[in-house]
């Protein structure tokens, strides 16, 4: 009998820790799901009955998650606008979760999708957002951006970069907004090439000649010209536009880099890296720590680099930054994420994070989001307000991003791009490696890009 | 004791089993049905668990995916690289720490502290270690009139590396294991076998490696199924890509790159079947072999 009763206990102990276990995990990662619930069936069917204009208010406490990938300064930076987003309201808390690097966040968002515990908004690259859309999983914020009450007027609207606002535009509505939206430019080391006596290259032949110059070998030290980011793969897009060349057709999903510009623009950062006068990061992971050694004399990266390579280079070296260097035409990508805001949220909770949006690329933050990470201000009136253009005077590699929207662009917003560069990434790395000559690579990686694409919006 | 099973006694020992069946079925043997069967959906909508259309195209797929049996090849010369070379250091290490060593328990101890430190913390340092410029190896390699070889960078070398670090991650635990069967061995055969002269060789060849072959034998099996699910490694010591090239892409690397990365789903749980059916067999082969050489 007694033997019965220990069976029982623990089988009880054993049931009442697991169901703890759920019951846990449900009230931490979804907050009151119940009470949202009901408050969204209610507005909801309050928006049917009059339809213009948001009918939520928010007047109760409501806590939202933003999921992103900024570590270091530039979390600070995020740290620091939300708590004054957060001390400034009664009602909404922001919350920020750091969910690693851009890979992770990317693979935890997709299993929260599947768990349905979705975070009220996150920071994403188009690309992701064109996936979330098609599985339905992202709001259009345009009616929130419309809204006469929460909303912004055309100019607030038109005040944001014309091209990050094309890049979040899908059939013309709005499933992000531009956050922290960044160029490459192109680092290089004053004392270097003062040393050698070179101007600062403009060209891929001033590049070519620059590199070459200053790549020596001395007292067992190796200097290396020029250098490059790991993943060329990301990279590979602005040599193929700068080379007058284009890349993958968003529209009609064709592969176009297979062409004699493509080949060209491989060709030239192959050539430069085969004769020695140009490295990969290798790994090192980020060209940030060989430039900051001085072990490269000039690098292109993004200019979210500005700080990293600030810290790496105290002490050791001297210098600046300026626009890439132009081919046939002048070309940069617009890198870095925007946010978005997901559909599972309640109706109170869409709200809440559009109002922290508008917070957060507001004139004033954008400008010091800037200021801090090196990042661009996504609106016109920061770039043209007095505060930016004295920071940029007196911090000039900050201003460097800025001198190149005309020559931006952003790459293509289709559905499969993770494929598509994961396939490229491995035939561009063999010509890089010298396993294959610049014609076969350029050849094969068009060849399974394009298979790549159509296999993933075959569906 | 003779208890005959009752209803009663199965009962109970269902309860007994409860706690462990209930962590087992939710994080294995639901996941195990779930591939299987994800595996054959060729139109699945992921989120909404929608399945459009059935089928073997996922299979189609990676049979003819030139990545899938790189995978293969690749995940195949790591196992023949880790699995005998790191029996043999292992066995070789528990041997001596078998012997009345000077601080043998510290040791011991240094030994196992590769095994429970994290593998992204270990890779770190490995990184740092097989760095071409300022890289320890290559420093010491450099003593010996070696050039720096880019031990992370060159498609030739990435696997040995991997192959380097995974054999020093896993000493720990297999001499652990080891040791307890050297010390399971009754001291009374090796006094036999000195009185009649057999020399230290001999007793090795003659004693410790048969009577330490239930051992030997459960070392390598696990070895072999861990060493065909090799990921973490990977993905650390590469900092988040299969090696330069895809020279360190292996089966499981493949499966996480298609399942979160491409959101191929069906494919794969695909790969991750054929990955189980191969593991499935080379165990079957083992224990085929083990029941003919493993001395009880």
């Amino acid at each position: 009998m007694k033997r019965f009763l220990l069976i029982l206990l623990t089988l009880a102990l054993a049931i009442s820790v697991t169901a703890c276990g759920t019951s846990n995990e449900k009230t931490l990662t979804e907050p009151e799901p119940i009470a949202n619930e009901e408050s969204k069936e209610a507005t909801s069917s309050e928006a049917q009955k009059e339809e213009e204009g948001l009918k939520t208010v928010i007047n109760k406490p409501v806590e939202i998650e933003f999921w992103h990938a900024m570590s270091g300064g530039h979390e600070e930076a995020l740290t620091k606008i939300t708590e004054d987003f957060n001390a400034s309201n009664e009602y909404i808390k922001v919350k920020l979760v750091n969910q690693g690097g851009y890979g992770d966040l990317s693979q935890k968002l997709m299993a929260a999708a599947k768990a349905k515990q979705l975070p009220a908004m996150s920071q994403a690259y188009e690309d992701w957002i064109t996936e979330y859309l098609n599985n339905n999983l992202v709001t259009d914020l345009t009616p929130y951006i419309n809204d006469p009450k929460y909303g912004w007027s055309e100019d607030e609207l038109n005040d944001i970069v014309e091209v990050f606002r094309q890049a979040n535009q899908w059939d013309g509505k709005y499933y992000g907004l531009p956050f922290n939206k960044s160029t490459r430019i192109l680092f290089y080391n004053t004392d270097l090439l003062a040393e050698k006596n070179i101007e600062v290259p403009t060209t891929w032949e001033e590049l070519r000649a620059a590199a070459e110059k200053i790549t020596v070998e001395k007292d067992g030290k190796k200097i290396v010209g020029m250098g490059f980011e790991n993943a060329f793969v990301h990279e590979f897009s602005t040599w193929a536009y700068q080379a007058g060349g284009s890349f993958v057709d968003e529209q009609s999903l064709e592969v176009k880099f297979n062409s004699a510009e493509g080949k060209e623009a491989l060709g030239f950062v192959n050539g430069m890296i085969q004769d020695g006068v140009a490295r990969l990061a290798g790994e090192d992971g980020y060209m940030s720590g060989p430039f900051g050694r001085g072990d490269v004399a000039m690098y292109i990266g993004s200019s979210a680099g500005i700080p990293y390579v600030a810290k790496a280079a105290e002490g050791n070296i001297h210098w600046s930054a300026t626009v890439l260097p132009a081919g046939k035409k002048a070309a940069t990508p617009f890198a870095g994420t925007n946010v978005t805001v997901f559909n599972s949220a309640s109706d109170e909770e869409k709200l809440a994070a559009w109002q922290y949006i508008k917070f957060l690329i507001n004139k004033e933050n954008t400008a010091y989001w800037a200021e801090k990470t090196g990042y661009l201000p996504v609106r016109y009136s920061a770039l043209n307000s007095d505060s930016w253009k004295a920071y940029v005077e007196a911090n000039p590699v900050y201003g460097v991003g800025e001198k190149q929207f005309d020559a931006g662009f952003y790459d293509p917003r289709v559905i499969g791009m993770n494929a598509v560069k994961n396939a490229m990434a491995k035939e561009l790395e063999a010509v890089l490696l010298g396993q294959k000559t610049v014609d076969e690579g350029i050849e094969a990686a068009a060849k399974e890009a394009q298979d790549a694409l159509l296999k993933a919006n075959k569906k | 004791m003779n208890v005959h099973p009752t209803l009663k006694s199965t009962l109970k020992a269902l309860l007994y089993l409860s706690p462990a069946l209930m962590i087992i079925g939710v994080f294995n043997i639901y996941p195990i049905i779930k591939s299987f069967a994800m595996s054959f959906y060729s139109d699945y909508d992921y989120f909404n668990d929608v399945v459009y259309e059935r089928g073997l195209d996922n299979f189609i797929y990676i049979m003819k995916d030139a990545d899938f049996w790189l995978a293969m090849k690749n995940t195949f010369i790591f196992v023949i690289g880790v699995v005998p070379l790191s029996i043999i250091i292992s066995l070789g290490i528990a041997l001596l720490l078998n012997t009345n060593i000077y601080l043998r328990g510290f040791f011991r101890t240094i030994f196992f502290i590769p095994f429970v430190t994290s593998v992204v913390a270990v890779s770190i340092v490995w990184r740092w270690v097989f760095h071409t410029d300022y890289g320890l190896l290559n420093y010491f390699l450099g003593f010996f009139g070696v050039d720096p070889i880019s031990w992370l960078t060159d498609p030739a070398w990435a696997m040995p590396s991997l192959i380097i670090l995974s054999v020093w991650k896993g000493l720990g635990y297999n001499i652990i294991i080891f040791l307890a069967g050297l010390q399971n061995i009754n001291k009374q055969y090796y006094l036999a076998a000195k009185v009649d002269g057999a020399t230290a060789f001999y007793r090795f060849i003659h004693i410790t490696i048969p009577l330490l072959s239930p051992t030997t034998f459960f070392i390598s099996i696990v070895s072999i199924i861990n060493s065909f699910k090799v990921f973490d490694e990977v993905f650390a010591l590469f900092d988040r890509r299969p090696g330069p090239v895809n020279s360190a892409l292996t089966v499981v690397y493949y499966i996480f790159d298609k399942f979160y990365v491409e959101w191929e789903f069906g494919i794969a749980s695909a790969a991750a079947y054929v990955l189980f059916i191969v593991i499935f067999l080379f165990t079957l082969i083992q224990l085929y072999i083990g029941k003919r050489n493993v001395h009880y």
